[in-house]
């Protein structure tokens, strides 16, 4: 059973088409060069499926760093 | 695709990349919505089918302007979503007046008149019909919106030209149900209502059309015999027991697959046994059996003996003078439908369900996506030369070029100058806008205050309408004053919002800010471009000016204009308003 962290990082992995280990704790919109405003809809979608939770409107717009996608990710998991 | 995750279908499809040359098939989208999560789906799909994608996406809303430039194109791809309509009026849809509904339905059919002119030397289109599914409405009385579905898809299809496919959109919504196919939340935020099912669905339902078109179907369906096209073993069950007749529980669905496979043969397509038995015996039953639907007339070959099934398929490819990749086979056996797997991948596998009831809707879809079922070739010709009639009599009135499609929309711009109210709208634009951004400068909501107080710099901002909505501030130029020659500005920043794009509003924008500046008494503007991955589209734009280039390395370019050389652009269909003197 892989746990969530490495669950986000291989998301991120595919949805920015950056290698996983290049995915660190630190990553965010700022450090990841593909990370736009409509691959960022990817990443919701993608996350979504990958974990079956639905994220509110309002955090949609906050995911822009991975401490904030793992914090969000484990809150819709509850 | 249905049963992979979307983030395994986008590792995937990076790998393919490397593995999956050839001939490019260029793929573009147009769309009036956010469909992008489209492109790696779209993707996958040709690479699974072994072609080589180059999937493009439109501008946003542009996608009049956009069919212009698809010459070079193999498909293109067509969202015309009406949800998009209805968000640019000012009262509820329901309400709408009989006139104004007229208008609306005839500006969309120009777009498609247009849009379907310009592709029409396309090998194939795509064409989504409207769709109202997704909207709220009576289950007991016709809505406006379905009553203009119903009239644009009505439209559509007497005007479509052969090429241009259109997909039933609610037939695909239905199957995976509202709720699963729309996404509320994501279309209220970034105009994306489609979801991953949906978008997943709808692929699945064109992937037939890119197979037709890029030489991919199949030639043959090769069936194994027992369990597969009967219930039983025939050397072990003897002919009395194997069960094929339509009115019994276990022989009925077997007999429904061989009404397939005989509907399949009379189109054309190739049927074929490859089955371990003696070949006496399954003769026998052909011709013998009284429930046997799938007689000797329909069948193109048969390899009835104690070979292995890899040899057998090899024959048959060779007799039949197709390639392995023409051939689909049907086998109830997990032994020898893996063994086709690892021995012959080019052939795809197909094995009866445990769920037998399964079994004739399994076979059906790989029906429906790998031969094509339909297009008698002289009753199209027919229907053809009916409809270039009628296209003939209603295009004399009709929008015939972009020019006069775009002076129908009564677009009006309106600018202001230093505007401090606008300061976080525009702060946000500068943030935000990649695309149509000559210098991609990102600027604070301070940094901008500053620039709209000082006296040295002049912050233009426009706002744009036409006769279905209002867009708010789409677009930005700030102007500085170079402080060592007071005759001459420079263009530091010069953007706008990719909801208006294509409309020549940037021309308009820029006649009139030269005309202010002339009678400021400047002389001359210097600007930039600098290049990033998303503001292609610019690259020239200083030149389509009449800008002098100064200086061109890879990465930026340096310009200069005298005043008095500019050339106006002249755009006569955009009303300029002007609001210098405003209230901040």
């Amino acid at each position: 059973m892989v746990d969530v962290s490495t669950e986000i990082k291989n998301v991120m992995s595919a949805v920015f088409e950056v290698p996983v280990e290049q995915i660190t704790e630190d990553s965010s919109a700022d450090t990841i060069d593909a990370w736009d405003s409509l691959k960022h809809l990817n990443l919701i979608l993608a996350l979504e499926e990958e974990f079956d939770i639905s994220i509110p409107d309002e955090e949609v717009g906050n995911l822009f760093n991975y401490k904030l996608i793992e914090l969000i990710v484990n809150e819709c998991r509850k | 695709m249905d049963n992979l995750k979307y983030s395994e279908i986008l590792q995937l499809n990076r790998a393919m990349f490397k593995d999956i040359q050839g001939k490019p098939y260029h793929v573009k989208v147009l769309s009036n919505i956010t469909v992008n999560s489209i492109k790696e789906l779209l993707e996958y799909t040709l690479h699974v089918n072994k072609i080589n994608p180059i999937v493009k996406l439109g501008n946003y809303d542009n996608i009049v302007q956009d069919s212009a430039n698809c010459n070079d194109d193999d498909l293109v791809i067509i969202f015309y979503n009406l949800q998009n309509v209805i968000d640019g009026m000012s009262s509820y849809f329901e309400g709408v007046n009989d006139e104004l509904y007229i208008s609306i339905k005839e500006k969309i059919c120009n777009e498609i008149d247009i849009v379907f002119e310009n592709l029409k030397s396309l090998p194939v289109v795509v064409f989504n019909m409207f769709s109202a599914v997704e909207f709220v409405n009576s289950y007991f009385h016709q809505s406006k919106i379905e009553l203009l579905v119903s009239d644009l898809n009505r439209y559509l299809n007497l005007i479509k030209p052969l090429h241009v496919h259109l997909i039933n959109t609610e037939k695909i919504i239905s199957q995976v149900g509202v709720n699963h196919a729309m996404d509320l939340r994501l279309n209220y935020s970034s105009k994306a209502p489609y979801t991953l099912t949906f978008l997943k669905k709808y692929l699945g339902a064109i992937e037939p059309i890119i197979l037709r078109n890029t030489g991919k179907l199949k030639k043959a369906i090769i069936f194994d015999c027992d369990n597969t096209l009967w219930k039983g073993i025939l050397g072990e069950d003897g002919v009395d027991k194997i069960d094929m007749s339509g009115t019994s529980h276990d022989g009925k669905i077997y007999n429904y697959i061989q009404q397939i496979a005989v509907f399949l043969s009379k189109r054309g397509v190739l049927i074929g046994l490859c089955s371990k038995n003696n070949e006496h015996d399954v003769s026998d039953v052909l011709m013998n059996h009284p429930d046997m639907v799938l007689t000797n007339n329909f069948i193109a070959i048969k390899k009835v003996n104690w070979n292995d099934k890899a040899s057998n398929l090899k024959l048959i490819s060779s007799e039949l003078n197709i390639g392995l990749d023409s051939i689909i086979f049907v086998d109830d056996s997990s032994f020898e439908i893996n063994l086709i797997k690892e021995q012959l991948p080019e052939i795809i596998t197909l094995q009866v369900p445990t769920a037998i009831y399964e079994y004739p809707n399994k076979l059906l879809q790989f029906v429906y996506k790998y031969f094509n079922l339909y297009g008698n070739q002289a009753d199209e010709n027919k229907t053809e030369m009916y409809k270039q009639q009628f296209v003939r009599e209603s295009f004399k009135d009709k929008f015939v070029s972009i020019e006069d499609y775009l002076s129908s929309l009564s677009i009006s711009l309106t600018i202001h100058k230093d505007k401090l109210s606008f300061v976080p709208r525009i702060a946000q634009l500068t943030q935000k806008t990649n695309q149509f951004n000559l210098t991609t400068k990102r600027y604070t909501e301070n940094q901008i205050v500053q620039f709209v107080q000082s006296e040295d710099d002049f912050v233009f901002s426009i706002s744009v309408e036409d006769k279905f909505g209002d867009s708010g501030l789409t677009g930005l130029c700030i102007i500085r004053k170079n402080l060592q020659n007071s005759k001459e500005v420079t263009i530091d920043t010069f953007l706008m919002s990719c909801r208006i794009i294509g409309r020549n509003i940037e021309f308009a924008f820029i006649d009139y800010i030269f005309d202010w500046l002339i009678d400021q008494n400047f002389e001359t503007v210097t600007a930039e471009f600098f290049q990033t991955k998303k503001n292609d589209q610019v690259k020239n734009f200083y030149e389509e000016l009449g800008f002098y280039v100064e200086n061109d390395n890879t990465e930026s370019k340096h310009y200069t204009i005298q005043l008095k050389d500019y050339e106006r652009k002249k755009v006569e269909y955009i009303e300029v308003v002007i609001k210098m003197n405003e209230q901040n």
